[in-house]
């Protein structure tokens, strides 16, 4: 057989270099292929989310410690706020809330947080009337709020989300939804529209970080980590 | 070519093959980190605080060095010494590679940690390590954005107040960029495989 072989054309490939270039080319063929196909695909990690106490609707303690483990849906907003961003961002997050009811989470929990950076107003009480009246899950949907100058370092500096009181009472803010997962880690912003409404890229995403918690273990994570060394993201 | 000499080249084909894939592929295989890998497109948040010396040093003074940053207190009476120590043990394991290596600890509870304390405090674990404090308002600040937690706990008569605090070590890589989070309890080995190939 390998008297025939070394007679052929192509028979060289037999030699010592042939072998070892195939085995680059195989390997190398690997990664592109990896790198092009996406088998994997991640949320990147983007930055820290940031550590906090708040206090929540029912008067309870809410640190960031509390919800490791967790993959949590950040927002921000005022109650008392009536403009359409407002309107937007709690339909937005209602509707997150009844996909999410019907989605199979598995042992995951999925949490979304609503900070108010008005606590002057916005006590625990008045927080907890507002998650009733918008139709929040208490189990799913949480208001926070906190001392004023903690909060700018929270939601200002941490989530990097600019917001202003004006004189007439009202706030003047981006709305924005943020994405973090259990290690406490930003896989997602959401600051601008785009063409695929938020609440689908919302829920896409947190399918995508569900299933890399789920399925990064032994010899997978191997390929998570891949996906994210060769930037395999999702949109 | 005679039969025998093609065997000959065969076989030492194979055995060159081999020798090169035993060598050179955990070498081709991406390193794996130990710690979660982050993929920052903006740098740390920079910051200026007061060292143990009573010298104002901020983050960016170290750019091209690895800032291994810790958030703990020197009355504290587990966590704390534990990651020191590991973080100790890194630095002896990286041997050379050390001196590219600077380990931080911010102090979460600056009413009791005076520059006199902190430095007692770090450089009993390591001579190179940096105790630094500031105004609580600073410390909660820089906390804050680097994803850290902390508050006051009651302690014992003997401990005084004791202060919970998350006690992840963040890596910020030589160009100023978050790179990786340890959890606690990460070996020294863990700590110094990775920082080594950072350092490569």
């Amino acid at each position: 057989m390998v008297d025939s072989l070394a007679h052929v054309p192509g028979g060289h490939l037999l030699n010592g270099r042939g072998l070892l270039y195939g085995l680059v080319a195989l390997v190398a063929g690997g990664i592109l292929a990896f790198a092009t196909l996406q088998p994997v695909k991640v949320m990147p990690r983007v930055r820290l989310a940031p550590g906090f106490l708040l206090v929540d609707q029912d008067g309870q303690r809410l640190t960031s410690e509390d919800l490791r483990g967790q993959i949590v849906l950040y927002s921000f907003l005022y109650t008392r706020c009536h403009s359409p961003d407002c309107d937007y961002i709690i339909e937005t997050l209602r509707t997150v809330q009844d996909r999410l009811a019907e989605m199979d989470l598995g042992d995951t929990p999925v949490t979304l947080i609503t900070i108010s950076f008005d606590p002057e107003r916005d006590t625990p009480d008045v927080l907890r009337a507002y998650a009733q009246s918008v139709g929040a899950d208490p189990q799913r949907w949480r208001f926070a709020t906190g001392d004023p100058k903690r909060l700018k370092y929270i939601i200002g500096g941490g989530f990097e989300v600019y917001y202003k009181a004006n004189e007439d009472g009202t706030f003047t803010f981006d709305p924005t939804f943020i994405l973090v997962d259990g290690w406490g880690i930003i896989r997602a912003e959401y600051r601008y529209q785009t063409l695929v409404p938020d609440t689908e890229r919302i829920l896409r995403h947190i399918g995508v970080v569900l299933k890399e918690v789920r399925n990064s273990k032994g010899a997978a994570r191997f390929a998570y980590e891949a996906a994210h060394l060769f930037l395999c993201y999702a949109h | 070519m005679s039969r025998l000499r093609r065997w000959g080249v065969l076989l030492g084909a194979f055995l060159v093959v081999g020798l090169v894939g035993w060598w050179g592929l955990p070498r081709l295989r991406p390193h794996v980190f130990h710690g979660m890998v982050m993929q920052s497109p903006e740098r740390a948040p920079d910051f200026t605080l007061t060292d143990h010396t009573g010298r104002s040093v901020s983050l960016h003074d170290f750019r091209g060095k690895l800032v291994l940053l810790y958030f703990g207190y020197t009355f504290c009476p587990d966590v704390c010494p534990t990651t020191m120590a590991e973080l100790a043990k890194a630095m002896d394991l990286l041997g050379k590679k050390a001196d590219q290596v600077q380990v931080i600890m911010i102090s979460v509870d600056p009413a009791r940690d005076t520059p006199e304390k902190l430095a007692e405090y770090v450089t009993h674990f390591h001579p190179s390590f940096l105790g630094l404090t500031g105004t609580p308002d600073e410390i909660a600040q820089i906390a804050a954005l680097y994803g850290i937690f902390y508050e006051k706990q009651e302690g014992t008569e003997a401990t005084g107040y004791l202060v919970n605090h998350t006690a992840t070590v963040t890596v910020i890589d030589r160009k100023g960029y978050v790179r990786l989070i340890f959890p606690f309890g990460t070996s020294a080995e863990a700590i110094a495989d990775d920082l080594a190939y950072l350092l490569r």
